[in-house]
């Protein structure tokens, strides 16, 4: 009896019904406003509370002496706090939680830049999008091209931003250089990227002003993230009317490997749209790529992207300056081996390091002429990141580039260009948040040339204050340097880097679904490339003297809110650009600039149809172009440019395996878009010079294809 | 003295099925208030509970699969995209953490596939293809896990039930689905009281929606 007893009082005791304390109290944020449905506890016990709408909690605790009370909530740090249970009978205190960082409310440095990405959650396109965009037809450039601040320049493919040349984009994978990123294009035809859009994860697409952590590019950077590691295996067929498509990936428990490839041949696309240039040899292509993706430990990883290309075709050229026909026969091959591995170093450090080879070639026969092109290229990369604490990180870190170039010309006798340099550079970049809404980032880059003997340093900042709970305003600028082009330094190593200034305002509202955007921008060029004679060998007609502007704005508005099923976006770009560089004899608007660029791209699910389609439509103002038939530089107009491309996907089962059928058709009204002219070099018996009109390769382009997954 | 080692046994053992009993008490309780809560504000407050008591569970699974559970109702409940995935953030921490309690437990990967389907609601043209992919492999392990799981088979005949017939969907496809849900749900014994159990009742609901709408 007396054991029950004993026992009994022991489960009274246990069960603390005798001496309840009360807690109570109120859990507000920073600025006072009451958090309701946050969780207030005594740690290892179940007694606790949620608090109300008013952000009040209360609740009775059996337990004694020293206890540990937390309050979380989502979204907010979590607190802890000691009490001493024994001392009181009613205890009343209050939480002030303060917010996360990280969170989709924070403000973000993002001038200049627009992210593409399928793991974030609020970007403003996403690799999908990129892919399905008509006329881009599948390239990642070309997707770009549907974006603001970039011009349609329809006779050369690659990115020109801003008053910028092509060249002025660099390219990245995975932060690493890709020297070689557009296949190898003949005179006044459209080239395209080299990779599939389906290698990759997400896209860092700049406008200007960006990171410290890129050099070498004047006007933009594109940085594409290859994919993370499979997470099944799977395979796909794809047959295309211009040639074939396959892919493969096995994957373990902590890597995966995946194998694709394509056949691209147009030769029989090219007989059905009609041709606006004379194949002697129809394009034909050959892609592999290798990806392997090794976990290494808890946050470790090894990213290999191996890739090979060779493409060839050949045209018989007009070329209206000597007033002849040309036969060039074009033969390009590309080895591009990329490894990059990256792992935390404890909790506060990260390191991101990189190995990348290039190899390029390309062969030119042009009737009884030659001229080969070998490009190589080794670049390693070292990065530091230093998470401090929740308002600084700090990143550093060093890559060293060596690239050599030769180019062999057989044309009245043997000729040999060749140079090579090392690129040395270091970075350091600090990002500071002040407050959940206004943040800071100063960086700088320091680089060196071999070629060029020649000591850079540079300045870059970024700003960004929330004005809003969904808008927000930047402010970038900085300087960038870039090697002047492979064409002028082969004959003129003694040249100086061109040099660009860039000033960048943002105002942008953003949602998960809806973003508009308005940028500003003022770039000044110096130290411009200038010679007076094309391709003259002597040295000494290059100077750096060339100079430069521009300024404009770009609007964006993405909406895939208001129509069912439908998303489009809506991208405008003024822009006001002066150069006098190369032969220029003054100041004009360069040939490759129009004044307003409009493109409009509408997609929508028709579910019923199992249909997806897609249109795009494009808008350039005239272009400005030499026509020496008439007084002054640079004094006709071409016609504004117009395109209307069209998509269709439709989704359909194949033996049992889904499939997608795949429609694409570019410029489907026929638009007759002349870019420019081309001038014989002397005038006819009349005085009269006379000219071709240069023209995009097709006048309409239809591809289909069906893609199978096995 | 050998009286007090008695005591000490005794006590011992009731206060080991004291506090089981309490654990067991207290879910049974949170459970009911789940599964009757409404609002927001509701499923917070039993979520909350849940997480409580996980904070002491520490080997225990149950309370952090019902928070997860409450933070997916809530994520349906929500009408901001933003906090939408705030919720099913938080869904995916309690649901992370129960998985490393349990790696093997066919209604957590049950509860993961359950999951996907509000991301999707989200953003369902950019999201679609790449959750529905992860669903699926959420729902082959939760079978593989335990091949007679009735809400396994239920989510995958609501889900086709509502997917568009492009993609092999539709009442048609979804009725021999919704058939073995409700077979499996007829002779599913849950393990303890307060294991999953929930299900039946909706799934029996919509099969007979379904039928109705074929026959018309």
């Amino acid at each position: 009896m007396k054991t029950y007893i004993v026992i009994l009082t022991f489960l009274f005791l246990l069960s603390g019904v005798s001496a309840q304390v009360r807690l109570s109290g109120k859990v507000t944020d920073q600025k006072q406003m009451p958090l309701g449905g946050a969780n207030i506890f005594l740690q290892g016990s179940y007694d606790g509370a949620s608090t109300d709408s008013l952000g009040n909690f209360s609740f009775k605790t059996g337990l004694k002496g020293i206890q540990y009370l937390s309050a979380t909530f989502i979204g907010y740090k979590p607190i802890l706090r000691k009490l001493d249970l024994d001392s009181t009978k009613t205890i009343v205190l209050n939480f002030v939680l303060e917010e996360t960082g990280g969170q989709s409310n924070e403000v973000m440095i993002n001038a200049g830049a627009f992210e593409a990405s399928d793991e974030k959650k609020a970007v403003m396109l996403r690799l999908f999008d990129i892919a399905t965009t008509p006329s881009a037809q599948g390239d990642i450039f070309g997707a770009l091209g549907s974006l603001p601040g970039v011009q349609k320049v329809g006779e050369d493919g690659r990115v020109f931003v801003r008053g910028g040349e092509g060249y002025e984009t660099k390219t990245f994978m995975d932060g690493m250089l890709v020297e070689t990123p557009y296949l190898s294009r003949m005179p006044d035809m459209p080239t395209r990227g080299r990779y599939s859009p389906m290698l990759f994860s997400g896209t860092l697409f700049s406008t200007g002003a960006y990171s410290a952590e890129y050099g070498q590019a004047l006007s933009s950077i594109v940085d594409m993230k290859t994919n993370a590691p499979e997470t099944e295996d799977k395979s796909s067929v794809s047959i295309m009317s211009v040639g074939i498509m396959g892919s493969t990936s096995k994957c373990w428990k902590n890597s995966s490997l995946s194998l694709s490839g394509d056949y691209v041949t147009s030769g029989l696309s090219n007989k059905i749209n009609k041709q606006q240039v004379d194949w002697i040899k129809s394009p034909v292509g050959i892609d592999g790529t290798v990806m392997y993706r090794q976990k290494t430990g808890k946050t470790g990883m090894y990213k290999f992207f191996g890739t090979f290309n060779n493409s060839t075709s050949g045209m018989i050229y007009p070329n209206t300056q000597t007033g002849e026909k040309q036969n060039i026969l074009l033969n390009g091959s590309n080895v591009y081996l990329n490894n990059t591995y990256n792992n935390m170093l404890g909790e506060k450090w990260m390191i991101k390091s990189g190995l990348v080879w290039n190899y390029d070639n390309q062969k030119f026969d042009l009737d009884n002429d030659q001229v080969v092109t070998n490009q190589k290229m080794i670049q390693a990369k070292f990065g530091f990141i230093n998470f401090i604490n929740d308002q600084t990180e700090l990143k550093f870190g060093a890559d060293w580039v060596n690239y050599s170039y030769e180019q062999k010309i057989r044309m009245n006798g043997n000729f040999r260009l060749p140079f090579s340099n090392n690129q040395l550079s270091g970075f350091a970049e600090m990002e500071y948040k002040l407050t959940k809404k206004f943040a800071t980032r100063l960086g700088a880059r320091i680089e060196n040339s071999s070629l060029l003997n020649q000591t850079t340093f540079v300045p870059r900042f970024s700003g960004a204050y929330k004005t809003g709970n969904h808008s927000q305003v930047s402010l970038a600028c900085g300087q960038f340097y870039q090697n002047p082009e492979e064409d002028y330094l082969k004959f003129a190593p003694q040249l100086k880097a061109e040099k660009a200034d860039h000033l960048v305002m943002t105002w942008q509202y953003q949602t998960e679904l809806r973003t508009f955007r308005v940028e500003g921008y003022l770039k000044k060029y110096s130290d411009l490339v200038k010679f007076t004679k094309p391709l003259a060998y002597d040295p000494l007609d290059y100077s750096n003297t060339g100079s430069g502007h521009a300024e404009g704005i770009d609007f964006f508005w993405r909406d895939k809110e208001t129509f069912k099923s439908t998303d489009y976006w809506i991208s405008y770009s003024w822009i006001n650009a002066r150069r006098n560089y190369k032969d220029y004899p003054s100041a004009a608007i360069p040939g490759y600039v129009s004044e307003h660029n409009l493109s409009v791209v509408y997609k929508r699910f028709f579910e019923k149809l199992h249909t997806f389609a897609a249109v795009t439509y494009s808008f350039a103002s005239s272009r400005p172009y030499h026509d020496p038939n008439f007084s002054g530089f640079m004094n006709s107009k071409t016609n504004p440019y117009n395109d209307i491309s069209l998509s269709l996907t439709y989704l359909l089962k194949c033996f049992g395996k889904p499939a997608v059928l795949h429609l694409m058709v570019n410029n489907l009204a026929g638009f007759n878009n002349v870019f420019g002219y081309n001038f014989t070099n002397t005038p006819n018996a009349a005085g009269y010079y006379e000219s071709t009109p240069i023209k995009s390769p097709f006048v309409r382009q239809t591809i289909l294809l069906i893609s199978i997954m096995l | 003295m050998k009286k007090s080692i008695v005591t000490l046994i005794l006590v011992s053992l009731f206060s080991f099925g004291f506090s089981n009993e309490t654990y067991e008490k207290a879910m049974s309780l949170s459970i009911e208030k789940l599964f009757q809560a409404k609002t927001i504000p509701e499923n917070v407050e039993v979520a909350n509970q849940f997480e409580r008591i996980s904070k002491t569970e520490k080997t225990e699974w149950l309370p952090l699969y019902y928070a997860s559970f409450a933070y997916i109702m809530i994520s349906y409940q929500e009408s901001d995209n933003a906090k939408k995935d705030q919720f099913l953030d938080q869904a995916q921490k309690y649901l992370d953490q129960a998985m490393a309690i349990d790696p093997n437990e066919s209604e957590l990967y049950m509860l993961q596939g359950f999951l996907y389907p509000s991301r999707i609601n989200i953003d369902p043209m950019n999201r679609g293809m790449v959750y529905m992919a992860d669903m699926n492999k959420s729902l082959d392990k939760a079978l593989e896990l335990n091949p007679d799981n009735p809400r396994v088979y239920y989510l995958r005949a609501t889900m086709t039930f509502h997917m568009p017939e492009a993609y092999g969907g539709g009442a048609a496809k979804a009725l021999p689905l919704y058939q073995v849900a409700a077979d499996k749900f007829k002779v599913f014994k849950p393990k303890t009281a307060i294991s999953p159990n929930w299900g039946k009742e909706i799934c029996d609901a919509e099969f007979k929606n379904v039928q109705e709408a074929l026959k018309k």
